[in-house]
């Protein structure tokens, strides 16, 4: 399944939302994919979700393929729309 | 491997002057002489343009969408005209929507004209290289711009020379396998996202994104930047990718390869690439066995296949052994 999301948070996805995004994903057994701009990485790799460098404002499209799919999406649907929890 | 992204490959329609004058300024020994407004403007086609015949007042079929390039026969041309006529060509030009001007052999043209480029916000360069030599070598640049692309989740490693792309899924411990590559004086091109770029058809060339450059990540300690951990020497921009190193974990000894004669190939980006797969387990040494794979590699291309060597060793044997 896939699902766009618009970043929240003020300073946009960087180290430690993205860590957090990793850790959550890992948990998971089915395939995880983030996209923006057409350029797909694997939502389990710090670097690359680092790499999209996804600011605030900006929407990035999340796929999961696999057993636990709809869960994955639900959790990782929960901690983006939550900003990460980032104060502002 | 299951966890193969959906692979997209983007091909750019067109490239910021920024970008070329940003990753190219070194080589092709530029440096900016107006205006910086004219870098968000884009060139739209992998080539430079001489504007001689525009300069001369032809525009039918001019090429609008190049670099132009303005040498010593079009500044000399320039300079044979009356100034009035000089201005209103060289604005003429400026109103084409062009990407930039480039004046090759360190040449300059008059203030004036600058001023002229500055007000139509295009960004005039100059180059130190003579002409002919800045024309070849931005094509080539170019040409990589232009190139098709990918990411794709991998490490890419140079040892000894020879490219070496290493995939697996996560977890099965690529990064870690690159860290004994460095200390064994390899050097990293791209840690966990490699952006790849097929060249001429022919080579796929990869790097890192920006973001990412020199740095690795690996689990426990975080995120480790290469360049200041074992020098600048463990680093490198970009490389070709000659073979892949597909690291798997939990395969069957069965699937395996046992002897080595044929060369297994899987097509990265359309090309077909030398593949090996390396089962991983608890107690291997997994960077030396990429390094291993990366050197037989190398033996194989200057003509040299060990198996085969082996394989002859022992039908000669035999064959030996029924004539007496």
């Amino acid at each position: 399944m896939q699902k766009d999301f618009v970043i929240q948070n003020k300073m946009g996805m960087h180290a430690r939302p993205a860590a957090q995004f990793v850790k959550c994903a890992s948990r998971f057994k089915c395939d995880i994919w983030v996209e923006k701009d057409e350029e797909p990485v694997n939502g389990k790799s710090i670097m690359g979700l680092m790499m999209l460098a996804a600011g605030r404002g900006e929407t990035i499209s999340i796929t999961t393929e696999g057993e636990d799919e709809e869960q994955a999406m639900a959790e990782l649907e929960a901690l983006v729309t939550s900003g990460f929890g980032d104060s502002e | 491997m299951n966890s193969l992204p959906p692979v997209k490959i983007k091909r750019p329609a067109s490239v910021l002057v920024r970008d070329f004058f940003e990753h190219n300024q070194e080589d092709l020994k530029l440096r900016m002489v107006g205006t910086d407004d004219g870098l968000s403007r884009r060139i739209l086609e992998p080539s430079v343009n001489r504007p001689g015949l525009a300069l001369s007042g032809f525009f039918t079929y001019f090429a609008y969408k190049r670099v132009q390039v303005i040498g010593n026969s079009e500044l000399s041309f320039l300079g044979g005209l009356k100034p009035e006529l000089a201005r209103q060509r060289f604005s003429q030009l400026c109103s084409q929507d062009i990407p930039c001007i480039v004046l090759a052999r360190g040449r300059m043209i008059p203030q004036d004209l600058i001023e002229i480029a500055n007000e139509a916000g295009i960004t005039v360069m100059q180059t130190s290289m003579i002409t002919m030599k800045f024309i070849n070598q931005a094509t080539i640049k170019l040409d990589y711009h232009f190139a098709p692309m990918t990411l794709i989740h991998a490490c890419l490693v140079d040892v000894q020379g020879i490219g070496v792309l290493v995939q697996g899924d996560s977890g099965t411990g690529k990064s870690e396998a690159v860290i004994g590559l460095l200390q064994r004086g390899c050097s990293l091109v791209a840690d966990d996202v490699v952006r790849l770029r097929l060249i001429e058809e022919r080579d796929v060339v990869g790097s890192a994104p920006e973001t990412t450059q020199n740095m690795i990540e690996i689990r426990g300690l975080g995120i480790l930047n290469v360049a200041a951990l074992f020098g600048v020497g463990a680093v490198r921009l970009t490389k070709r990718v000659d073979l892949v190193v597909r690291l798997r974990a939990g395969i069957e000894t069965s699937e395996l390869e046992r002897v080595g004669m044929g060369e297994r190939k899987v097509p990265l980006m359309g090309i077909d690439t030398p593949t090996v797969e390396i089962p991983v387990a608890p107690g291997r040494d997994v960077a030396s066995l990429i390094e291993l794979a990366a050197l037989n590699y190398k033996l194989k291309a200057f003509g040299y296949n060990s198996a085969v060597d082996f394989d002859q060793r022992l039908l000669k044997k035999m064959a030996d052994r029924q004539l007496g």
